[in-house]
């Protein structure tokens, strides 16, 4: 019994680009969680010495200091705390609302279901952004809005795929056997249908965990996101703006930081995908 | 075959003439633009002009408008700056100091042809008093409505309720609108307030042509104005200044020579970067431009002078100034100018200490709240100053909230205690070259919902500063303002934190820029290119 498991950690061992991926996005883990130890200068989040500002990349600052003198690669490290509790409670949240509202939407057929897909079909209709953007700016500008503003308008994503998904679920025989042996519509969707549709859930909140990072450095960017003085990769950008060309680490240190944890958390979710879905499995199909 | 060659010939032809119509058509659009381009002059702005109208705002920000398409009775030039008559030849004043009789010039033309008399500056004060907006402030206290007189066209009479010691030095902001326009455009007793926030109903050297809020405002050259264009210089036949909020926006478009010039307060890393670019020159000018710390008194604990000058010592003054400024302005520790007659010379000031910050907080022994901090969007440095104080104060156990909005914005909420942040970060900039300027407006309680910024109340510091307005001997009013000053620092009503010095960024084609502390540089009828 165990060894298709294995098979399945081997397979994807062997998928460089889906390893890469996650090896990304469990330094970002790491990063977050060891930030006070990592940082060579844990003090500098709270602490600025001015007259040590802007200067170059060197030993004591790996990626130079920032436009009030802190240490930019201490306040990266506690950026990557701020970026990942955004995502991780912005996903979650979105999954919470999306999932059940697409399950119940799936389930049953009629007004309800309609209802609620309609609803998540003009959430869908604003672009992202834009929804998210109105959200923080009227809610005026703290991590816990921005996560808001993304949870609001990120779970009809989640609705969509588990209502199509459990639709197509729905006919199988199992699910009919189980309805059929009297078991009432909770357990059928949550012990039956769920396991069955997380595949593609989980590989979605993978690759939506990279789109809310990039949505949330956005926010951040355009000043709606953290307030001042939190570390975050998107205000640091729009910081150092400001001191282009000269600084040039000062932009581009947080610059690479979203841009590789954007693609560690795409490149895992092909390689979920690949893993998980076995309708499109990449070493079988494809290579012939 | 020969059918296709002819007709492919036919569309040629066709075509060919279709590029001449789109080419003249093109020549068309860009021959006007062309030619206005030899003469114009396009400002990069650091706030909005949502209001062009010269009775509802008053402050540097949005001078432009107000001094380029508007004239004064006199107006302020140079450095330091002097007075000049301008739409007034000449004034006497009654032995009694109530009575202000100014000599108007005769022949000065509104932008619509009609001639400027007494009656439109009659209208002009009416309006402001009745607005009690903007440059209000500076006469409610000392002319009633319906006091001002004009025996005929050509004389205009003031009649002050007390003397005023500063009543001369704000002739310059009686900025004459045309009445017999404005009153054709009043709407529903608006003072044609909605309409002259659009439109433009003055004498000044350059007409409006176009504006609109979200992008700034076009002028065109006035032929006619009075005081004349000396012939033979390449004088600006357009100015515009457009709203730019964003501060690296307006430094590239200086590099790349999309703007001829641009405010004379950027951060100082920003002056040092136009430094090096050869088109562009950097004028230098000390100037009148307190930078401070604005706090709303009304609301707890602010009311508490413990706690005010714990603040007072968080704040790192140094490593502001020196660090990120990099020393190109000196400390100012009270709300007036170092260089101004009044200020006490041996004023200290509060020092960056953490510990007496915090000896200070458990003296005031009070329920602290969370504080916001309102710096203003397109100037970086109210920003870093915001967010130095806030980690300063953490360290001492306030937490600040720091948001920032822009100018427009902020300068709305000061009129309501309840709207205006707990703090503002800004400055105090020179409309009349007196002590009034700074201590008898931001803390005295006639000025609140005006030109206070601090909704600071005392009676003592009212009855000083109303006295020192009344008197004329300059030995007696220093004397009032070096208390007023002490009084303020003492307080510590406010963090004074240095006095600016101006770094003019323009286009190195262009000369005669007449910088003065009032206005800032933004007066474009002096300015020519090389």
């Amino acid at each position: 019994m165990t060894k298709p498991r294995f098979a399945v950690i081997r397979r994807f061992l062997r998928d460089r680009a889906s390893f890469l991926g996650a090896a990304i996005v469990l330094g970002l883990v790491f990063c977050a969680i060891f930030a006070p130890v990592l940082a060579p200068h844990p003090n500098d989040i709270y602490d600025f010495h001015t007259a040590n500002r802007l200067k170059p990349p060197s030993w004591d600052n790996p990626f130079g200091t920032d436009r009030m003198g802190s240490d930019l690669l201490s306040r990266m490290l506690f950026g990557a705390r701020t970026t990942l509790t955004i995502c991780v409670i912005a996903v979650g949240v979105a999954c919470l609302i999306g999932i059940p509202i697409g399950l119940i939407a799936g389930y049953y057929r009629g007004w309800v279901s309609e209802m609620l897909m309609r609803i998540a079909e003009i959430f869908l209709s604003v672009p992202q952004i834009v929804l998210a953007i109105a959200i923080s700016q009227t809610l005026g500008p703290s991590i816990e809005n921005v996560v808001l503003s993304l949870a609001a308008s990120f779970w009809p994503f989640w609705a969509r795929l588990a209502y199509a998904e459990t639709r197509s679920v729905k006919n199988e025989v199992f699910v009919e056997s189980a309805i059929a042996l009297g078991c009432s519509a909770p357990r059928v969707m949550l012990l039956h249908i769920l396991p069955n549709i997380a595949s593609p859930l989980i590989v979605r909140t993978s690759i939506g965990m990279g789109v809310t990072i990039l949505n949330a450095a956005v926010l951040g960017f355009l000043g709606l996101g953290a307030p001042p003085t939190t570390p975050e990769w998107g205000r640091m950008i729009n910081e150092a703006r400001e001191f282009l060309p000269d600084a040039w680490w000062y932009v581009t240190c947080p610059g690479l930081a979203i841009f590789f944890v954007v693609m560690g958390f795409n490149l895992l979710g092909d390689g979920l995908r690949d893993i998980l879905d076995p309708r499109i499995r990449r070493g079988g199909a494809r290579r012939g | 075959m020969t059918t296709n060659a002819i007709t492919n010939t036919g569309r040629l032809r066709m075509k060919t003439k279709m590029l001449r119509m789109v080419a003249a058509a093109a020549a068309m659009f860009l021959a006007p633009a062309l030619a206005s381009a030899q003469g114009r002059y396009v400002h990069a702005n650091n706030s909005p002009f949502d209001n062009l109208d010269p009775h509802a705002v008053f402050d540097v920000g949005r001078a432009a408008s107000r001094i380029n398409m508007y004239d004064g009775l006199y107006r302020w030039v140079d450095n330091p700056p002097k007075m000049i008559p301008w739409l007034a030849e000449s004034h006497t004043i009654s032995p009694d100091g109530l009575t202000y009789t100014f000599k108007l010039r005769r022949g000065v033309k509104f932008h619509d042809g009609s001639e400027m008399t007494s009656a439109d500056v009659v209208y002009t004060m009416e309006r402001m008093l009745a607005m009690k907006k903007g440059p209000a402030g500076l006469f409610l206290g000392s002319i009633a409505p319906g006091t001002t007189q004009a025996p005929d066209p050509y004389t205009v009479v003031f009649t002050l309720k007390e003397p005023s010691a500063i009543f001369l030095s704000t002739v310059p902001e009686i900025q004459v609108v045309n009445s017999k326009l404005v009153q054709r455009n009043v709407k529903d007793g608006d003072h044609g307030e909605g309409w002259l926030s659009r439109n433009d109903a003055g004498t000044g050297s350059f007409a409006l042509r176009r504006h609109d809020p979200a992008v700034g405002f076009i002028a065109t050259r006035f032929k006619d104005h009075f005081y004349g264009w000396e012939p033979g210089k390449k004088w600006f036949d357009e100015i515009e200044f457009r709203s730019v909020l964003d501060v690296n926006t307006r430094v590239l478009g200086m590099i790349k020579g999309d703007y001829q010039g641009t405010d004379g307060y950027l951060p100082y890393d920003q002056i040092e970067r136009l430094r090096k670019e050869p088109n562009i020159q950097i004028l230098e000018d000390e100037s009148m431009r307190v930078f401070y710390f604005a706090f709303n008194m009304s609301r707890p604990p602010f009311d508490n002078v413990h706690f005010r000058r714990a603040l007072n010592h968080a704040f790192d003054y140094n490593g502001f100034i020196n660090d990120i400024l990099k020393g190109s302005v000196a400390r100012n520790p009270s709300p007036n100018p170092n260089n101004l007659w009044g200020t006490p010379k041996d004023i200290k000031g509060y020092e960056f200490d953490l510990d007496k910050a915090k000896a200070e907080l458990a003296k005031a022994n009070i329920q602290l709240r969370p504080i916001t901090i309102n710096p203003l969007a397109g100037f970086p440095e109210t920003e870093q100053a915001s967010v130095l104080f806030a980690n300063a104060l953490r360290k001492i156990g306030i937490e600040a909230k720091v948001e920032a909005s822009p100018w427009n914005i902020v300068s709305d909420r000061f009129r309501s205690k309840d709207t205006m942040h707990d703090m503002v970060p800004l400055w105090k900039s020179t409309y009349y070259a007196d002590p009034n300027n700074w201590v008898g407006e931001l803390f005295t309680t006639r000025h609140h919902g005006g030109r206070s910024t601090t909704w600071y109340s005392n009676p003592e510091l009212d009855r000083i500063t109303d006295e020192a307005l009344r008197i004329t001997d300059q030995a007696e009013r220093t004397k009032l303002y070096d208390k007023a000053i002490r009084h303020i620092v003492d307080e510590a009503v406010g963090i004074f934190v240095y006095n600016t010095k101006w770094f003019g960024p323009y286009s190195s084609k262009i000369g005669g820029i007449r910088f003065s502390p009032i206005g800032s540089g933004q007066e474009m009828r002096w300015a020519y290119f090389k």
